[in-house]
């Protein structure tokens, strides 16, 4: 492939890359790149699909640009075309290894959380009782499905609550 | 209006054939804790010290738990309040202890009423740990430090009468979840003051 012709590749390779969930998008323009340049999408599929394998076994183990760079030239890759790909590599890396991490498993995975409080101003029991009451509702991941789990606190609960959310948050920032 | 029907009253007048003040206010403590469908079991139990007959026993009981509840529930906490409940021909000795047993138990009476109200499910204990990820099988080496915490929540007290439910949910956060969810929790905690402050 001429080089202006892989870098335009790459581009496109890449965007996939970092964009992952745009498959249609992906999908069209590696037919567009084929029409383009007379290269039948069969074999272009397959070329790509082996070209993609390195990125990720390279994300896998914490590859450096150089590696990638080696890598490729050990696939029968020219020096040239190895190096663009290495350099492409480093730019895109930090966002690919933040999607790497994003996809890390993570149980019950907390995904949003509602809240409301209010008075409560009487009971069956009680004619007049004028006590603040806060309800939380979590929406958690469990597995591929959503639960809903719904907590009443009181007042002082909920101060505490935040305190230990905020010594949560100081003792995660001294970790990274 | 009334606290309690003309016959109500008369009832309470069994407390005179109670064996002492402390067996008095032990009876309305245990009258007002108890859920209208314990009173008759609590009649039975309170027959022998009263030596009186089960329906007079169950017409006493059921006459404290309604006056001790219309007084929480009407926040009564003024002996004179408590004290024009009475009819006039009421014994004034029993109606002057009852009345004083009354004002020693109302705040925590009260407190109790608060406590069984319904409600959702309410926190009971929280704990929370910090781990950090070092890899996984889409990446090899990372230092990514994630949140662990686990609330105990307890099901409707009314529910589960003397024997609640606790059941516990863990659940993972991560350092932006726990950053978006502080800037709830700080949001409350504003409104909160704003509303305290009004």
């Amino acid at each position: 492939l001429p080089s202006q012709q892989f870098s335009a590749l790459t581009e496109v390779l890449f965007r996939f890359l970092t964009e992952p969930k745009e498959v249609e998008r992906f999908l069209t323009q590696l037919s567009d790149f084929a029409t383009m340049n007379k290269i039948s999408l069969g074999p272009l599929k397959n070329i790509v699909k082996s070209i993609l394998l390195v990125p990720n076994g390279a994300l896998k183990r914490n590859l450096s640009s150089e590696q990638v760079r080696a890598d490729f030239i050990a696939l029968g890759l020219s020096e040239e075309k190895a190096s663009y790909f290495a350099e492409q590599w480093k730019v895109n890396s930090p966002t690919l290894t933040r999607l790497a991490v994003g996809q890390t498993l993570m149980i019950n995975q907390l995904i949003d959380m509602e809240w409301k409080f209010g008075v409560t101003a009487g009971s069956s029991e009680l004619e007049k009782v004028g006590s603040i009451f806060l309800q939380l509702k979590l929406v958690i991941k469990k597995g591929s499905q959503m639960e809903n789990v719904y907590i009443e606190l009181t007042l002082p609960q909920f101060y505490s609550f935040l305190h230990e959310m905020e010594r949560v948050k100081t003792s995660l920032e001294s970790f990274s | 209006m009334a606290a309690l029907r003309e016959g109500e009253f008369a009832a309470l007048q069994s407390l005179l054939k109670a064996p002492s003040r402390d067996a008095v206010r032990q009876l309305c403590q245990e009258c007002f804790s108890s859920p209208p469908a314990g009173l008759g079991p609590l009649a039975q139990r309170a027959c022998p010290g009263l030596a009186a007959g089960p329906e007079e026993a169950e017409q006493l009981v059921s006459a404290l738990h309604n006056l001790t509840r219309h007084v929480v529930y009407h926040g009564l906490t003024r002996a004179e309040d408590i004290l024009c409940l009475f009819p006039e021909n009421f014994h004034q000795n029993l109606k002057n202890l009852l009345t004083k047993i009354i004002l020693e138990n109302i705040s925590a009476w009260r407190n109790e009423a608060q406590a069984s109200q319904i409600s959702l499910p309410r926190l009971v204990d929280m704990d929370w740990r910090v781990d950090i990820k070092t890899s996984s099988d889409s990446i090899s080496r990372m230092a990514v430090p994630t949140c662990l915490l686990q609330l105990k929540i307890q099901e409707d007290v009314a529910l589960c009468g003397n024997s609640p439910v606790v059941s516990a949910v863990t659940v993972e956060l991560s350092k932006e979840t726990l950053d978006t969810m502080l800037e709830g929790l700080g949001r409350i905690r504003d409104q909160l003051s704003a509303v305290a402050n009004k």
